[in-house]
């Protein structure tokens, strides 16, 4: 027998309100020694719950209906908890998503990764430990040992929790997208380790992920959930070659997002957005008495243009200030130094009402659809009060008008407008927020990381929308982004940012074929790929 | 003619702002799905019915009126100076006559041996009768089948009242509004029972009360039952008064220092935090006593004793408003600087609307929550507080019946053997059922508005 893990017919369900809701339907699967197996789904697709219950980490409303895990030989749902735990610290360990909440923050790296080997003979643990913390690739282990999480980065943190997984030698290790929250270059080590530690431990991987660029660089088979079932499960290199499933192929088609170009962009015109020498930098006192302050260089003179009917996007890391540039074009932010001009106007030389009235040109979408909408306004209320409010000469008759035909653009329901924003998905919150800024008409959009919330293919639709206004009404937009991938798709020209600072910006094409900046080729080069020619 | 105190004033604000937010809730969906989760929990709809009942009672206290008497001299008709309130018309039987001193519960006699003068010249030591009460059995001789006989009659009464409301208020509910928020309501049952079981003691009680002391008589002969009744009303205005002094503050400078911050944070959080390390027992006392030296200095003011005792009231719920916001502003001033760095704040930000509008928007929907749920928290804590002040003599005005009071005037009989313990314990029982079901509402309301808590619908 080859296989370490088996997964017959398991069925979950999860009891709420009295009622029984299956999530999990006849899920069947088995993981052999030493294989990565990657398990991909959108958000709600039941491939966590299948970890945790493999793991037997489900919470007190999930409910096994039927099936049987088998681990070596072991029907994992029969035994009881005591020998479960003897499992769970010998033979499978865990990496969940969030490194910054796995981690205990009132502990130090070795009581924490000590923990891992409770019950074990204790001698030379120091040694041990640094040997762990040196073969997932910490080389200052005797620093780190003594450090609080607060004082690691992300992937250092997960690093450590990948340490804390593997200290049992376990034989097969389940990876809760572990390189999510985490940057490109970040991920790629990480991703590294991981294969790295599997030919040396010789233990099996179950990989749970959304992205397939990740899983194709990682996995020797997929498998693909939906809606709680297994549509689809072979072979890496057969399934990115030729997909079997329809949704597969759909999964493949959206992960290499390719925009409509618009060609109709005229360089010779004036620009929509001038940013000169853009400096924010926020103060801080170095101590209570003294007059003296550090700054922090958030944004460090910067430049764009963007000319009307253009996308541009800013690319960089967490951190790298790409956000902090948005939130002062839109002032929410002071700034410290430099000039944003708009339509040919400094906004900065505008007097507070002239400033209001000028607004309806630029606008903003923001990141996260589930927090940028008031959850006690109805649908139609948050739409109306930017109009209201910046376009006070329109009688209600025709907002009310502009309402409907909005709402019809973006690919809402007339009724929506009557509605609470916890009615409404993520995909179709993202288009509400969509459709409270273009009531206003305006030149200018700002996307800041509009679709990195979002599944693959709600991500395609709404890139889709986006770039279908673009073409009708010849808005120009500012995308700030850290997927280098799917910007290079939707983007005409590109900033790199790193440290705050522009390390890079021209043509998108002229970026991606031949980077010249040091960093940017990083970049690039950790972007997993889909590699189609396996 | 109708006479309207201060705090009656006030209490009638009270009852109107309810009804307001009632008309709210229904009008606004999301609001009426979190209230309904209350209403269809078996603890939330116990304790609103209890509540209400309570209430009830406060606002038949609340409205106060002058008799009319025809002077005999000039043959006019005049206003007497005594105030009556309409739960005292209807309890009439309970305190129209005193005794002499205390009595037992349900006893015919004194609690204490008098010497009396027997009709041959002789003297005697014995426990005197009770001059009104206790000797009057209505329907039999013996006591204890008396008081069966009065229970069942009060059941048959009860039911009989019962059903008619049954019948004009949850006919019309259950069976011809089908849309009605009570329709399908599964604890609609729980509902009429504990209807049922309030009503049954009401009127038990007020049959009982025409023919015993059922909780005894204090030092000068009064009704204990009536008293405790009497008391509601005091508890309450304490638990609701206070919060609508208390809410302006902790609200507005709440979000104001946490959503505007820089300099108008630093200064209200210094006020609050001034404010939090002064002992509030001592701000109460120096209040209660200011007060005290300006109506003995100004004795032309204020018409009667009631007014006094009202004012007295009045003052005590200001006061203890005003050093009760602090913690409420807190916790406000902590969610709206989470508020102020949401996105869809910060999108109304960038829609050019000033900070008023953004507050009013979108930063008071949204601490709502907590506001209800500190509210009804801190009733019971109110109710509580008042009786420990009154305790101590910076209370309400001994003339205010008030549980506090009651306690502070036992306090002096528990040394005495027999021990008169039934004063201590009907305000005992009486607090216990208000700040029991006070505290389980309360819980209930927290499940409800608690975003974090788990919630069963249904």
């Amino acid at each position: 027998m080859n296989n370490i893990l088996k997964v017959n017919n398991l069925c979950l369900s999860i009891n709420s309100n009295n009622k029984e809701e299956e999530i999990l339907k006849n899920i069947n699967f088995e993981i052999n020694k030493s294989e990565v197996v990657s398990l991909i789904g959108e958000s709600g697709s039941g491939k966590s719950l299948t970890a945790l219950s493999i793991i037997r980490l489900l919470e007190k409303s999930c409910c096994i209906k039927k099936g049987e895990i088998i681990f070596t030989n072991k029907n994992i749902l029969k035994i009881q908890e005591k020998e479960m735990r003897e499992i769970r610290k010998n033979d499978i360990s865990m990496i969940f998503q969030e490194p910054m909440r796995s981690l205990n923050p009132i502990m130090n790296i070795y009581s924490q990764i000590k923990e891992s080997f409770v019950n074990k003979i204790n001698k030379n643990l120091t040694e041990k430990i640094l040997n762990l913390l040196v073969s997932v690739g910490i080389h200052d282990a005797e620093r780190v040992i003594n450090l609080y999480p607060h004082q690691l980065s992300g992937g250092m943190k997960q690093r450590i929790m990948i340490a804390m997984a593997i200290a049992c030698k376990p034989k097969l290790l389940i990876a809760d997208e572990p390189t999510t929250s985490l940057d490109v270059t970040i991920q790629k080590q990480v991703l590294d380790l991981l294969l790295e530690l599997k030919e040396k431990l010789n233990m099996s991987i179950l990989f749970i992920t959304h992205d397939l660029a990740v899983a194709s660089q990682i996995s020797d088979r997929i498998i693909v959930m939906k809606d709680g079932k297994i549509i689809e499960n072979s072979l890496s290199k057969n399934f990115f070659t030729s997909p079997e499933n329809s949704y597969s192929k759909e999964l493949l088609k959206s992960s290499v997002y390719k925009r409509n170009i618009n060609n109709s962009i005229n360089y010779n015109s004036n620009n929509i957005l001038d940013v000169t020498n853009l400096k924010v930098y926020y103060k801080e006192k170095e101590s209570f008495l003294l007059n003296k302050y550090i700054y922090t260089k958030a944004v460090d003179g910067i430049n764009i243009s963007i000319k009307p009917g253009m996308t541009h996007a800013i690319i960089g890391e967490s951190g790298s200030g790409k956000t902090t540039i948005a939130k002062a074009i839109m002032g929410l932010t002071s700034i410290t130094a430099g000039k944003i001009k708009i339509l040919n106007k400094d906004i900065s030389e505008l007097n507070s009402s002239k400033k209001r009235d000028f607004r309806k040109n630029y606008q903003m979408i923001f990141q996260d659809p589930f927090s940028s909408l008031n959850p006690r306004m109805r649908i139609g209320a948050i739409i109306k009060e930017g109009l209201c409010f910046l376009k006070p000469e329109i009688n209600n008759h025709d907002v009310n008008l502009i309402l409907n035909d909005v709402i019809k653009n973006v690919g809402l329901k007339y009724d929506s407008l009557y509605k609470y924003p916890h009615e409404f998905s993520g995909g179709q919150r993202q288009r509400i927020a969509i459709a409270r800024v273009l009531v206003l008409n305006p030149k200018l959009l700002i996307c800041d990381e509009p679709t990195s919330s979002l599944d693959v293919t709600v991500q395609e639709q709404v890139l889709d929308l986006l770039s279908n206004i673009q073409n009708k009404r010849n808005i120009s937009y500012l995308f700030i982004s850290h997927d280098i991938k799917l910007i290079s798709n939707i983007s005409d020209t590109i900033s790199i940012m790193n440290k705050g600072k522009i390390v890079e910006s021209g043509k998108t094409s002229d970026i991606i074929n031949k980077p010249e900046n040091e960093y940017t080729q990083k970049l690039l080069n950790s972007v997993p790929e889909i590699n189609r020619i396996l | 003619m109708f006479v309207y105190l201060l705090t009656d004033i006030f209490f009638y604000l009270i009852i109107i702002s309810l009804l307001i937010y009632i008309l709210y809730v229904r009008r606004t969906p999301d609001m009426l799905r979190t209230w309904s989760y209350v209403f269809k929990n078996k603890t939330g709809i116990i304790s609103i019915v209890v509540l209400s009942f309570f209430m009830l009672i406060a606002f038949f206290d609340s409205i106060h009126v002058k008799k009319k008497i025809l002077n005999n001299d000039t043959n006019q008709f005049i206003y007497s100076n005594d105030i009556q309130s309409l739960l005292d018309i209807i309890l009439l039987p309970t305190y129209e006559n005193f005794e002499k001193s205390y009595s037992s519960p349900f006893s015919s006699k004194l609690y204490s041996k008098e010497t009396i003068k027997l009709k041959d010249g002789s003297e005697k030591r014995i426990y005197p009768g009770l001059a009104y009460k206790g000797n009057h059995n209505k329907y039999s001789k013996n006591i204890s089948a008396n008081l069966v006989i009065t229970a069942i009659l009060s059941l048959v009464k009860s039911f009989i009242i019962f059903l008619f409301f049954y019948l004009i208020i949850f006919y019309r509910t259950l069976y011809e509004r089908k849309n009605n928020i009570f329709y399908n309501f599964k604890n609609n049952n729980i509902l009429c029972i504990t209807f049922y079981i309030l009503l049954f003691i009401f009127l038990l009680l007020y049959d009982l009360s025409t023919q015993y002391y059922v909780l005894g008589t204090d030092k000068v002969g009064v009704d204990v039952l009536y008293k405790s009744i009497k008391s509601i009303r005091t508890g309450i205005l304490i638990g609701t008064l206070t919060t609508i002094v208390m809410l302006p503050f902790a609200i507005f400078l709440g979000i104001f220092a946490g959503f505007i911050g820089g300099i108008v944070d630093d200064i209200i959080q210094y006020i609050y935090t001034t404010l939090n390390s002064i002992p509030s027992v001592l701000l109460i006392a120096s209040a209660i006593l200011i007060l005290q030296v300006h109506m003995a200095n100004n004795p032309l003011n204020f018409e009667n004793i009631y007014e006094r005792a009202d004012l007295r009231l009045f003052f005590l719920c200001m006061i203890l408003g005003l050093t009760s916001w602090t913690g409420l502003c807190r916790l406000l001033r902590g969610e709206s600087m989470k508020l102020r760095e949401v996105e869809f704040v910060q999108a109304s930000q960038t829609f050019g609307l000033n900070k008023f509008s953004i507050i009013i928007r979108h930063i008071i929907p949204n601490i709502m929550h907590i506001v209800i749920i500190t509210v009804v928290l801190d009733f019971s804590a109110l109710v509580l507080a008042e009786a420990v002040l009154s305790y101590v003599n910076i209370g309400v005005d001994p003339t205010t019946y008030s549980w506090g009071n009651m306690i502070n005037d036992a306090r002096l009989e528990m040394s005495r053997e027999p021990v008169v313990w039934w004063s201590l314990f009907s305000a005992f029982l009486f607090m216990f059922i208000l700040v029991l079901f006070a505290n389980l509402f309360a819980d209930v309301v927290r499940d409800a508005f608690d975003p974090r808590a788990s919630k069963k619908y249904e």
